[in-house]
């Protein structure tokens, strides 16, 4: 896959996913009204600031009739940057709104899914800056990089700090885990509660996360290990819900699929 | 090739090659960085933007973890169980596109582990209740009632943060972290 293509099918997919967190953002207005759980009067003590302005701006910013404006024209820029490519204005909007939902949430709505969401949308923010200043191939490598990174190190972390935890390494953390899903707890004969098999299970997905940085060296790597990886976040969504995970790793994918091998395969 | 060309190519491999070397080494300090336990830098903008610094550690220590347990006074002025409150919701395959219940559901859960967090850094004899978490989980404990019970079904209610610690077949340890003031509808 090209540098090009890989930015391309990556705009493609975060446009996906944040259209998809943006329509249940709509949907959870209910929570953030002033009879809602994460009601603004209560939460707003939360905020460190204290110039009146900036206090007045944020209570505007998050009154239930602003926020939603603000999330419908969010959707409407991620809907057109889908249809018609990626644009500097609108990038730097969806980052700037990105941060005010984040802080909305109390810093986040959905944990990692956030995360991994905003360094794809920061990878097309430092391309479509760097473009200005440089050549595109150069501007798109820039970009790319930046999210295969931080995808891989996503993987690679996870991966060895379950292979430091004992309860990782004889797959007693995915049986106990797996019962505390959201759609769990795990049936009584389920096969995941049988130890040998949870502790092959919990090895397996290790041992890939673990060694992640390896699909960096071969496309015919990379390719396998992105298969691999949203067979394990279909896993994720299957067992705890997390939908959001599954598409905000999928769009990081074409940049690892275009950043594979080119550094001087030693294959 | 000319000579100038074979030159530019090898300093293009040479260049390739070092960059490799560097990603490695990245990976490498990343390892060893997980072995230490460094100084934890907090702060309210860090923690409201710590989306920038992501830690990437999902899912990785068995332990205690933070139960909401609630309780409402009926209208026969009785006292009901302990209610947890714990998320559990039917699979379907098309939640894969659309799961506002869920992830409303999990951001729930979020909350709970942040009042955790915030409990144990409150100095000893502070009142929790003047906590922003106390009071978004307060809400969080109304809104179940209604959501279980119907509005109107529940006089007062108490809530508890307790510690609890699972196995495989179930809850194996418990420890009570607070328990709220009988609190009116």
């Amino acid at each position: 896959m090209s540098f090009e293509q890989g930015l391309q099918w990556m705009t493609w997919l975060l446009c996906w996913s944040l259209g998809l967190q943006c329509v249940e953002y709509l949907r959870t207005q209910h929570m953030t009204s002033a009879r809602g759980i994460w009601a603004w009067s209560v939460q707003q003590a939360d905020i460190p600031v204290s110039n009146p302005g900036m206090r007045s701006l944020l209570d505007k910013l998050y009154s239930p009739a602003w926020h939603a404006t603000h999330l419908w024209l969010r959707l409407c820029v991620v809907v057109s940057m889908g249809v018609s490519g990626v644009n500097l204005g609108a990038v730097m909007f969806l980052f700037v709104s990105t941060l005010l939902i984040l802080v909305r949430w109390r810093g986040a709505f959905n944990g990692g899914s956030d995360f991994m969401s905003l360094v794809v949308l920061t990878g097309l923010l430092i391309e479509e800056v760097l473009r200005v200043l440089l050549e595109p191939e150069l501007a798109a490598k820039a970009g790319l990089w930046y999210v295969t990174i931080h995808a891989i190190s996503s993987y690679f972390v996870s991966g060895w700090v379950k292979l430091m935890r004992p309860e990782w390494r004889s797959g007693r953390a995915l049986t106990i885990f797996l019962n505390g899903g959201v759609y769990g707890p795990l049936p009584q004969h389920s096969l995941l509660r049988h130890p040998r098999l949870a502790m092959l299970g919990s090895w397996a997905f290790i041992l890939w996360e673990g060694f992640s940085p390896l699909a960096l060296l071969h496309p015919l790597l990379a390719l396998p290990f992105c298969a691999i990886a949203a067979l394990f976040h279909g896993l994720v969504f299957w067992y705890f819900g997390l939908n959001r995970f599954f598409w905000a790793w999928m769009a990081s994918f074409p940049a690892i699929l275009a950043c594979s091998g080119t550094l001087g395969s030693p294959f | 090739m000319t000579g100038v060309g074979r030159n530019a190519a090898k300093i293009r491999r040479m260049s390739s090659r070092l960059t490799l070397v560097w990603i490695a080494l990245y990976f490498l300090l990343l390892l060893l960085t997980l072995r230490w336990s460094s100084k934890i830098i907090r702060g309210p903008w860090l923690f409201l933007l710590r989306a920038f610094f992501p830690n990437w550690k999902f899912f990785h220590a068995v332990g205690y973890v933070p139960h909401l347990y609630v309780r409402h006074l009926g209208p026969d002025a009785s006292w009901a169980d302990w209610h947890w409150v714990y998320p559990r919701k039917t699979r379907r395959l098309w939640q894969l596109v659309h799961n506002t219940d869920v992830n409303l559901a999990l951001a729930e859960q979020n909350l709970l582990d942040h009042f955790a967090n915030d409990l144990n850094d409150l100095p000893e004899g502070e009142d929790a209740r003047q906590l922003v978490t106390y009071q978004l989980v307060d809400r969080l404990v109304r809104f179940d009632l209604d959501r279980r019970l119907g509005s109107g079904a529940w006089q007062s209610y108490q809530f508890e943060v307790r510690m609890e610690r699972s196995n495989a077949q179930g809850i194996e340890a418990t420890e009570t972290m607070l328990r709220s003031p009988e609190c009116t509808a």
